[in-house]
């Protein structure tokens, strides 16, 4: 009869004999997210006590509970000083930039509405290591009065400077009307990075032997020479970026559906870009300025998160600051024990696993979109 | 009631709207109609907010130009014409991003459940743990109708009516599922709250609208209930096509209207 066409279907309480509705992860990316959060403490405490020093967990833990300054027949002065002044800070900085490379990874794609936007690919880490180099290599000449104003911050907030530019530059090349182009993006990144690095080797070829020892260090990325003095600079950037991150989930996922509909769900879309820009512009800054070119850390971790957990960014976010931070931890044991007594850069080591994933992530995703 | 007096939208240097004024009622269901080219989402998108516009558009009284995005979120949702993901949402993910702004109007137990309630209401029910990306054009152009749904589930909010703005809601459906959006958007109408709705098609216009606004070439060439703004002489000036207003095909020729699933 006519009735049953027009007579709206009835609600069908799919949720009487299941606990939790059908396509909601939410449960399952909190416990995913508690499960990081141990993982990570874990990572933690293995970090410190891997190396080429040995000491065990139980020696390490006394060590930490009962403070630096005790003397203490557990551990030895020289342990004590590897761990306190070498491995703590190392394990700290190293935490905050996997968590900040991972989150700014994940802020920028949700930002681009795209998968594969990286800092590290499009260019912006680049922008960043110009920024960086730039008062390496300059601080002495052109650039002192920088120097003078920001003193020890001038490192980060030049490549914070960097960071920002490029991904302005970025975002105003490849985005027209709320729609970003993939392709448009991925190639503006190659020629973003191709500028940054031209202006690098020119700075590079301008540099004195103390500066360029600096640079290639710098270059190849790495978390050797991490100390406090070096975690009191990036380090606000990083805790403001990762602090902010969390209040962008709810703005990412609505952005998903593109300007227009954020917009008409309430966000003030135009205001929250900028707030997302500055944060992935602080994260990747401050971690560059830090720790060179580590790559592809902000593209694999909300990746493999997405495949676990779903693409909503109020889970994500979180989850992959702590996956970010436990990977690189990882990445660092890696590169200290791999040819010990000496050390691999760590970007060595996340490129040589990152850039065959990222390869993997356009096999999977050919068929799906139109790059 | 939505009001427009004089509103003219500008894209590049090309005026597409011009002079538009027409008041939209609470408790009734305006359809836009007009050929391609006439207006009509450029003037939809200027009523969202996303276009500047001159003129004088209110809300409730509220003037569009002074109402924050989330206060505009509170009084009405819009239905794009489409949507395309590039994450892996589920379509329950989806709809519940119509809850953003937290002025569903649903009381605090009910709003759990209101995502799998609205998918139910698009005839999707069991939908949600699919993935949006799957879904067939149709369908997703229906779970997209049960996120704007979840926005303004109340369709009177502390007194005031609210609104649904839906462009071309039917264009990638089959005609069951035509009849259930708009019925769905009657039923928003008859408890209180305003339905703008572009639609194509004019026999589904004359069976659910009480007003029709024509667009003809950016300005409003009338408007009236379907009998006044349906006829012959304006279907021709209009559409440029020599159709008849009620005449049927010769009676070997099959065809199906909409109006016979009432009688």
């Amino acid at each position: 009869m006519s009735e049953s066409v027009l007579v709206r279907p009835v609600a069908l309480r799919s949720g009487q004999g299941k606990t939790r509705a059908d396509g909601d992860r939410s449960f399952l990316a909190k416990g995913v997210i508690v499960v990081l959060g141990f993982a990570l403490l874990a990572t933690m405490l293995f970090s410190l006590t891997a190396g080429a020093s040995d000491a065990s967990v139980i020696s390490v833990v006394h060590a930490l509970i009962r403070g630096a300054s005790s003397d203490d027949s557990v551990l030895s002065l020289r342990d004590s000083i590897i761990i306190w002044d070498i491995r703590l800070p190392r394990i700290i900085l190293g935490a905050m930039i996997g968590a900040s490379l991972a989150v700014s990874g994940a802020v920028m794609q949700g930002l681009f509405r795209n998968p594969l936007a990286d800092p590290g690919i499009v260019g912006v880490s680049a922008g960043a290591g110009l920024g960086a180099v730039s008062v390496i290599v300059l601080g002495t000449t052109v650039l002192t009065p920088f120097i003078s104003t920001f003193g020890i911050f001038a490192l980060p907030i030049a490549a914070f400077i960097g960071a920002l530019v490029f991904t302005l530059i970025l975002y105003g090349v490849a985005t027209r009307r709320g729609q970003t182009s993939i392709a448009t993006m991925l190639l503006a990144g190659i020629a973003l990075g191709a500028m940054a690095m031209a202006y690098i080797g020119l700075l590079t070829f301008l540099a004195d032997d103390r500066q360029l020892r600096d640079l290639t260090f710098w270059t190849l990325g790495s978390l050797a020479g991490s100390n406090w003095t070096k975690m009191s600079t990036a380090g606000p950037f990083i805790v403001l970026a990762l602090l902010v991150s969390p209040f962008l989930g709810r703005g990412l996922n609505a952005l998903a559906l593109g300007e227009a509909s954020a917009s008409h769900l309430g966000i003030p879309v135009q205001r929250f870009k900028r707030v997302a820009i500055i944060v992935v512009a602080a994260a990747t800054g401050a971690s560059v300025a830090v720790s060179g070119g580590i790559g592809f850390v902000g593209v694999v971790v909300p990746h493999l998160l997405r495949l676990v957990i779903g693409p909503d960014h109020r889970y994500l976010l979180p989850a992959s600051a702590l996956l970010g931070a436990s990977l690189l931890l990882l990445a660092d044991a890696v590169s200290r024990t791999i040819v010990a007594p000496s050390e691999l850069p760590i970007g060595i080591v996340t490129a040589a696993v990152g850039a065959p994933f990222f390869l993997w992530i356009l096999l999977r995703r050919r068929g799906i979109v139109d790059l | 009631m939505i009001s427009l007096s004089d509103v003219n939208v500008m894209l590049g240097r090309k005026a597409i709207v011009k002079d538009a004024s027409f008041d939209a009622q609470a408790g009734e269901l305006t359809v836009i109609v007009g050929p391609n080219g006439s207006g009509k989402t450029t003037l939809m998108r200027a009523l969202s907010g996303d276009l500047p516009f001159t003129g004088r558009i209110t809300i409730n009284g509220h003037s569009l130009g002074h109402l924050k995005p989330w206060q505009m979120a509170a009084m009405r949702a819009i239905l794009p014409q489409s949507t395309s993901l590039s994450f892996p949402f589920t379509v329950r993910e989806i709809v519940r991003l119509g809850l953003t702004s937290g002025r569903s109007g649903a009381t605090h137990d009910v709003v759990e459940n209101l995502p799998d309630e609205a998918l139910a209401l698009v005839d999707l029910a069991g939908f949600g743990g699919r993935f949006y990306q799957e879904l067939s054009g149709g369908e997703q152009q229906r779970v997209q109708l049960a996120r704007v749904l979840c926005q303004v589930w109340q369709p009177v909010l502390d007194g005031q009516p609210r609104f649904l703005f839906l462009d071309e809601p039917v264009s990638s459906l089959d005609i069951k599922h035509q009849l259930i959006i708009m019925q769905i958007a009657r039923a928003f109408a008859t408890r209180g709250g305003g339905v703008i709705a572009i639609l194509h098609d004019l026999n589904l216009t004359s069976m659910y609208a009480d007003r029709v606004v024509v667009m003809h070439g950016g300005t409003i060439d009338s408007v009236g209930t379907p009998a006044e703004v349906l006829t012959d002489d304006r279907i021709l000036r209009v559409y440029e096509c020599a159709l008849k207003v009620g005449a049927l095909p010769d009676k070997h020729v099959p065809f199906v209207l909409p109006q016979s699933a009432a009688m």
